[in-house]
């Protein structure tokens, strides 16, 4: 394996210079489970990795305050999907977190790693798309909140500046009812890398925000404010061609071996149609 | 001790250290002194090696050696268990994807993986042929040297060799409806999740080498022919598997690596990661071309059967697969006419090799879908056609050939009981039903020693290997039944050519039949000499005394085996050793050199529920029945075809090699190559057998272990036809492919 310096910091601060100092060769380590891998593999080779799990500050952990649930970025997945605020809250973030991986990579897992590593089929990516997620970010300019549909460019590649790291994840909680669903198409039923993510979010106020991963170089948020969607009383001619509308930034490749684009656009379809019946009985029945 | 111990299912054998972790496997042995190893390959399918520099590699702390075909013996030696066409390493040319042109060992794995990657090779990419089609263009290059096919016609092709077998007359044979299709099945790797693994250490003036291989015999012989050494010289021991299934018969690395050890005078070890596996081991892809003709009553009339396997760039034993496979073809059918043409194709892919069912379901794929279609052509039940034709017992129903040896029918039967044929099915589902045999051992030799030690105690000596299978465990059964001593004080000895007596091979579902009746004729031996010393010790004719179950009978009473032997043995105690040897010599009259010891004969009904929009298909209910003859442990034998069941659902439902335009692997690894997982299951899984006690083995048994793979594919396939009412003929049924025909059905 390829040498390189390992660091454990004790405060947010003291990881942030060490990441500004080291800026490309610097690499972020909470959970590992993406990072080992590349160190082993040597796809990555950073001269530094600072590991945050001495971090005070970044104690894994979930609380509500001020209107809003913070996720601390250490906080792994099988703690997000079993954290009862955010399963009242963000059934559709439970439900994603709890497909990530494996059982033992859920337990490793963190939130602000599946972020931070921009994957187009990161699971959590798109619960946190449609439940307008804000990710907070400590850099040596100070604390920045980045909108989470600013945050995604391509896959690996974020709007994070030089020295800036990720603490922690915002979801502001609903004003109003809302059903959420999460689905993925993978190749198996036991654990696999989705070929299509999708999240859908309905509330009573009728709006409809689809947010699908996998299927282009960044996740994808779209959203239907005329409330077509969300009413299952429209006709499904009517509601087809507003459907179609929210998946016309999907632009899967050619080249990936786990499903063609053909498979995947029409399988964007079904599972959308799928989620979407679920998310509204579920607002359905919330409203009770 | 006269309560039968066979047909129990006592725990296994060694069962305890595998599920705990404290079983040593190849890879956990640490040698003093040992070097790590690394292969070095090329990012190609196929090159021509211009030179190698080593120097950047040299130069790295630890490294203590680089080998390549110029270091080696020249010409440099080559091996294989069929023809001796493979090099220890690639000379001047690369033929497939992970054909390694150089070894490095270091004192640690890291600087051996460090200077692998700084070994420079240069080279030139050739075109390379990966697909049947490519590989028999007349145009195509050839993958092997034809100057290593002397006098063989075919040398000027890819086509190693022919396999025809036949008989009636196909092309003067009238049958009311004749059905043709064509069906392929894909590469598919073995995957046991033990690593591949090798050890070689300079052992005076001979070698040690410790290998996860499944025939250590047969490895001894290569190593000592390669190195040029006497047997005697060359101890090859060989730790019990983690998985085998066929691809850990025959040497890969072992001569390389010994080689490797020799030349740095150290122990050096190599153990593959699974990406390197994949690039060592797999099974034969192939194109099958069935025509059935069959008469409005349901008779079979004829199969006209044409199978093109795709091997890979050395034979090892892939033409065997491809001869034996396919004999059977036409499955276990009363069928007048029969053509069979099967062909070893080869490319420069992965050398394929014996792999659970060796050659067998690739065919029976075929066929069974294809007896599907001729059913559904004359409009005639699926099981009735099937039953119809069946051969049995006693029936030749290949005409050369052994006939017949179970009553095949009441498997049938049965599976389709379990599977709830002909009753009422749910919307958007299919069941399917489908028959599977394959030849058992066609030769064969094991030699086996029992000794029992003074107070009865017993050790079993037996080379077969027990990779999972549970040889250990029906061997200890055997003994101790015949001996009387209690399981857990019988001691099974496996995996050392300097201790074990000879053994072939531990392949073909053989063990328990040709070992085991190896060691019950080493048990009956002992048993004489008991029935000597009782009659010496009692005074009585010897022809008075029987030995039975551990028990020995006198005109007047019963003793305990323990009885006899401590006053026979007296003062200075000692023990009793007895020798068994199954000798299946081979039978150059017969198409396959010899007629099989038995059948394996298997039925699987499977009920499958398809979702139309995503092409998923779930396994609601997965039925295996299989004649094994007798269970000698029945939960081995049940478990047993439940994972050869579970293996089959993978090619069948997911597994298969993706290549790239160049002929690199693409999904090297387990994230894109999927295998079953615990989720995948059949939501019901039912395992029986057919216990008639009328096979060749001890008390009654036949080989089991692969029977239950062999006909999944076919019976997965028949149930999504049904529930779907599109035919599928490529595998594996992914839901991208199931949904892709649902769509062309509805564009047509």
């Amino acid at each position: 394996m390829h040498t390189f310096a390992y660091v454990r910091p004790t405060t947010v601060a003291e990881a942030v210079a060490i990441l500004d100092a080291g800026g490309r060769d610097a690499r972020v380590l909470a959970g590992g489970t993406d990072l080992v891998i590349r160190l082993r593999d040597g796809s990555a080779t950073p001269t530094t990795v600072i590991d945050l799990k001495r971090i005070a500050d970044l104690r894994p952990g979930v609380r509500e305050e001020g209107g809003r649930l913070t996720i601390s970025a250490t906080t792994v997945m099988t703690d997000v999907a079993a954290d009862p605020l955010v399963r009242r809250h963000f059934p559709a973030l439970a439900e994603a977190a709890a497909v990530v991986g494996s059982v033992q990579i859920r337990n490793r897992a963190t939130l602000g790693g599946n972020v931070c590593n921009a994957s187009p089929a990161a699971d959590t990516a798109t619960p946190l798309l449609v439940f307008d997620a804000t990710v907070v970010a400590e850099g040596p300019g100070g604390t920045r909140r980045i909108a989470i549909d600013d945050f995604f460019v391509r896959s690996g590649v974020t709007t994070l500046q030089r020295g800036e790291l990720v603490t922690a994840i915002e979801l502001p909680i609903p004003a109003v009812a809302t059903g959420s669903a999460h689905v993925r198409r993978t190749r198996r039923r036991g654990h696999d890398l989705a070929s299509v993510t999708l999240s859908v979010r309905v509330d009573a106020l009728g709006v409809t925000r689809f947010a699908y991963g996998s299927v282009g170089p960044r996740p994808v948020l779209a959203v239907d404010d005329t409330g077509v969607l969300a009413d299952p009383a429209v006709p499904a001619e009517a509601r087809s061609a507003i459907l179609e509308r929210m998946f016309a930034d999907a632009s899967p490749s050619p080249r990936s071996m786990r499903a063609s684009p053909a498979y995947r656009l029409a399988m964007l379809r079904v599972l959308g149609a799928r989620a979407l019946r679920s998310a509204i009985e579920q607002l359905a029945a919330g409203s009770d | 001790m006269s309560a039968t111990i066979i047909g129990t299912s006592p725990n296994r054998v060694g069962g305890i250290g595998r599920v705990t972790g404290s079983q040593q496997y190849v890879a956990d042995l640490r040698l003093a002194d040992v070097l790590e190893a690394r292969l070095v390959t090329l990012d190609c399918a196929r090159a021509r090696i211009i030179s190698i520099d080593a120097s950047a590699a040299l130069a790295l702390p630890g490294v203590r050696l680089v080998m390549t075909a110029a270091d080696l013996p020249q010409p440099v030696p080559r091996f294989g268990p069929q023809l001796e066409d493979r090099p220890v390493i690639a000379v001047g040319e690369t033929k497939y994807h992970g054909d390694p042109v150089a070894i490095v060992a270091a004192e640690t794995k890291d600087a051996a993986d460090a200077a692998a990657a700084l070994v420079r090779v240069e080279y030139e990419e050739l075109p390379a042929v990966f697909t049947l089609a490519a590989a028999l263009d007349p145009a195509a290059p050839l993958v092997q040297d034809p100057a290593l096919r002397p006098g063989d016609r075919l040398a000027s092709t890819n086509v190693l060799r022919e396999h025809p077998i036949g008989w009636g007359d196909v092309d003067a044979a009238v049958a009311d409806v004749v059905v043709e299709h064509t069906y392929t099945f894909p590469m598919v790797t073995h995957f046991a999740i033990e690593p591949h693994a090798y050890i070689a250490a300079p052992d005076g003036d001979g070698i040690a080498v410790w290998s996860t291989i499944q025939h250590p015999n047969w490895l001894q012989k290569v190593i000592a022919k390669v190195l040029g050494m006497p047997l005697a010289k060359v101890r090859v021991f060989a730790p019990d598997p983690g998985g085998g299934f066929g691809g850990k018969q025959h040497a890969k690395y072992e001569p390389l690596v010994a080689l490797a050890a020799i030349r740095a005078g150290r122990p050096v070890r190599l153990v593959l990661s699974l990406e390197e596996t994949f690039q060592a081991v797999r099974r034969a892809s192939c194109e099958v071309r069935v025509r059935t003709g069959v008469n409005r009553d349901g008779a079979l009339v004829f199969e006209d059967i044409a199978a093109d396997y795709l091997i890979g760039a050395y034979a090892d034993i892939a033409d065997r697969v491809v001869g034996k496979g396919s004999y059977p073809a036409a499955g276990p059918y009363t069928v007048p006419n029969v053509r069979i043409l099967a062909r070893s194709v080869l490319s420069h892919t992965v050398p394929s090799t014996a792999f659970r069912g060796f050659g067998n379901p690739q065919v029976n794929w075929a066929v069974e879908s294809n007896l599907d279609e001729a059913a559904l052509a004359i409009g005639m039940d699926r099981l009735e056609i099937r039953l119809r034709n069946i051969a049995h017992r006693g029936d030749a129903f290949i005409p050369f050939d052994t006939p017949a040896d179970g009553e095949w029918s009441q498997t049938v039967t049965r599976a389709a009981e379990l599977i709830g044929w002909g009753s009422p099915l749910p919307p958007g589902r299919g069941r399917g039903i489908a028959l599977g045999i394959k030849s058992g051992p066609t030769t064969g030799l094991s030699y086996s020693t029992v000794r029992l030690l003074g107070d009865g105690s017993v050790i079993v000596f037996a080379g077969t290997s027990d990779m999972g299978q549970g040889a250990r465990t029906v061997f200890a059964q055997i003994a101790a039944q015949e001996l009387g001593a209690p399981l857990d004080w019988v001691t099974v000895v496996m995996g050392d050519t300097a201790i074990v007596p000879y053994d072939q091979q531990t392949s073909a579902s053989r063990s328990t039949v040709l070992m085991g009746n190896s060691v019950l004729m080493a048990c009956r031996s002992i048993q004489a000499q008991l029935r000597t010393m009782a009659a010496r010790l009692h005074a009585v004719d010897e022809a008075l005394v029987g030995v039975d179950r551990g028990v020995v009978h006198l005109p007047d009473r019963d003793l305990s085996v323990i009885d006899v032997l401590k006053p026979g043995l007296g003062r200075l105690g000692g023990e009793l050793t007895g020798n068994g040897e199954v000798r299946k010599d081979a039978d150059p009259s017969h198409p396959l050199s010899g007629a099989p010891a038995f059948f394996e004969f298997n039925c699987t009904a499977i009920e499958a529920e398809v979702d139309r929009e995503t092409g998923d298909v779930t396994i609601v209910r997965h039925v295996t029945v299989s004649d094994v003859g007798r269970a000698l442990n029945p939960l081995q034998v049940r478990t047993q075809d439940e994972g050869a069941a579970i293996q089959g659902l993978g090619h069948t439902l997911m597994e298969h090699y993706i290549f790239d335009e160049v002929g690199r692997i693409r999904n090297l690894g387990a994230i894109d190559y999927r295998i079953p997982t615990s989720m995948d299951l059949p939501l019901d899984l039912v395992s029986e057998t057919i216990e008639n006690a009328d096979g060749p083995g001890p008390y009654g048994s036949k080989g089991m272990s692969e029977g239950a793979l062999l006909c999944v594919a076919a019976a997965v396939g028949a149930a999504v036809r049904e529930a779907i009412r599109v035919p599928i003929r490529d595998l594996p049924l992914t839901p991208e492919r199931v949904w892709r025909a649902l769509q062309e059905r509805e564009t047509a």
